[in-house]
């Protein structure tokens, strides 16, 4: 059984269809990217996996459960969406930390507010932090727990929300454009910490324009077009060798 | 005689300190509570609060102070201020508390309005709930914005109370007012002038201790 099924997602924003019938599935483990041009509606497809948007019409399942039936809505709860949505996490294109908070503080806070909803903060405490600085050393930031967002580089921020994403365990781990705002210097190091997490099989779902880093390290590559998946398969296959005329041009664009 | 004056105008400015503590501390909540009304998603609600803001940020303080004060008392027969000194007090708080509300609810408006809802997107992402994110991710954010509006705000709001005495509030210029009937001197009355350059004073050294204690963080 996949770990996550996506069956016939549909959204629309006014009367511009975004997403038309999308469909996919992906195991535990594989990294996904998702390729295509701007406006081809693939960060609307991150956002509906993340509860951001409400998809008008398809289910989203993960692990076996149902987690989104556009057939079955409107009596879901606020609570049952915020439980639903920490199957997912998601790093955003302009990192959107807290910049009254630490690096560390920044990846501690979600699970601080959770543990302290279930009153087991007194107990947890300890290990939330000794997580959250593992989590910061593993991105190469072990000097940097201290420092307040507007402190670090473009890159380094970018790795504190990696961080602070993993923090609350999520399944699949969603990562939208995340090096489009930074240069290729920092770009470099923001890659090497996400292909760091492929390497240890890390459920990740990257939204990218980075064709060569999506070629090495995803195991599956979805291009679309136009709210539409027109191809997908094995990364190397569709980015080598593209079958449908509207992913070579795409593509070609790159090489 | 100065000595006499002094002590006068501080009696008066007792008065005009009440009323400025006293309207800060019921506007500063109203104003947000009425912020969230002026933001929300039912025009039911939305409308009619702007159009309340509307309404007192557009008309002078001065004429709300009498409309507020005698408007009961011609339209419904009765003057439910009651006729002492207490009951003007009243009248002239409900008058700063409304207007004030109304200013302050355009600044919180305007520093909510401005937070970038990736903030809120992140809040959100992390499971955290509607009343978290605003507590703990977006309000400190709020504040850092505002500081210096409010602070503009506050400050007016201390000359503001001059305007109590219409309605014979007697606050320091009433005060100092006075003696001019009294003893044929303005003097006094000029010399109101350096209590209110002390304590706006005060409160300017405040609000700059308040953003330097802000200054930790960037939004």
């Amino acid at each position: 059984m996949s770990l996550l099924e996506v069956k016939n997602i549909k959204k629309s924003f006014e009367n511009t269809r975004v997403l038309n019938d999308i469909s996919f599935s992906m195991e535990k483990g594989q990294a996904v990217s998702i390729i295509g041009s701007s406006g081809s509606g693939k960060t609307t497809l991150l956002r509906c996996l993340n509860f951001l948007e409400r998809p008008d019409g398809g289910t989203i399942t993960v692990a076996g459960e149902k987690l989104f039936d556009a057939n079955d809505m409107g009596k879901v709860s606020e609570a049952e969406i915020r439980r639903k949505r920490l199957h997912f996490g998601l790093v955003f294109q302009s990192f959107n930390l807290f910049p009254q908070y630490t690096a560390l503080e920044n990846v501690t806070i979600a699970p601080r507010l959770a543990a302290k909803e279930q009153n087991r903060l007194a107990m947890d405490e300890a290990a939330i932090k000794e997580r959250a600085l593992m989590l910061l050393d593993q991105m190469g930031l072990s000097d940097r727990t201290g420092n307040y967002p507007h402190q670090l580089s473009g890159g380094q921020a970018q790795r504190v929300a990696i961080a602070r994403a993993l923090a609350m365990q999520p399944d699949i781990l969603c990562f939208d454009e995340p090096t489009s705002a930074l240069d290729p210097e920092l770009t470099g190091e923001v890659l090497k910490v996400i292909r760091g997490l492929a390497d240890a099989h890390t459920t990740m779902i990257i939204v990218t324009h980075e064709m060569a880093f999506a070629r090495d390290v995803a195991d599956y590559v979805i291009f679309m077009d136009g709210g539409n998946i027109v191809e997908q398969g094995n990364a190397k296959d569709v980015i080598d060798n593209p079958r449908q005329e509207r992913t070579k041009k795409f593509l070609s664009g790159y090489s | 005689m100065f000595y006499t004056v002094t002590i006068s105008l501080l009696e008066g400015f007792a008065t005009t300190l009440k009323l400025f503590v006293m309207t800060l501390v019921f506007s500063l909540p109203l104003g947000l509570i009425i912020s969230f009304g002026s933001m929300n998603k039912l025009g039911i609600i939305r409308y009619p609060i702007r159009t309340i803001i509307w309404i007192i940020r557009g008309t002078p303080l001065l004429l709300q102070l009498l409309v507020i004060y005698y408007g009961p008392g011609i339209i419904g027969g009765v003057n439910i201020w009651g006729s002492g000194d207490g009951g003007r007090m009243f009248a002239a708080l409900v008058a700063f508390v409304i207007n004030y509300s109304c200013y302050f609810s355009e600044i919180y408006r305007g520093g909510i309005q401005s937070i970038p809802v990736g903030q809120y997107e992140a809040g959100q992402v992390l499971g955290m709930t509607k009343s978290q994110i605003f507590c703990r991710i977006i309000l400190l954010q709020v504040i850092k914005r505002i500081v210096p509006p409010m602070s503009n705000e506050i400050i007016t709001l201390v000359k503001d109370t001059s305007l109590a005495r219409v309605i014979a509030v007697y606050e320091i210029i009433w005060s100092g007012q006075a003696f001019i009937k009294s003893a044929g001197i303005i003097w006094p009355l000029f010399y109101t002038g350096v209590f209110y350059l002390v304590f706006s004073g005060l409160l300017t050294i405040l609000f700059h201790a308040v953003e330097k204690k802000l200054d930790y963080f960037v939004v």
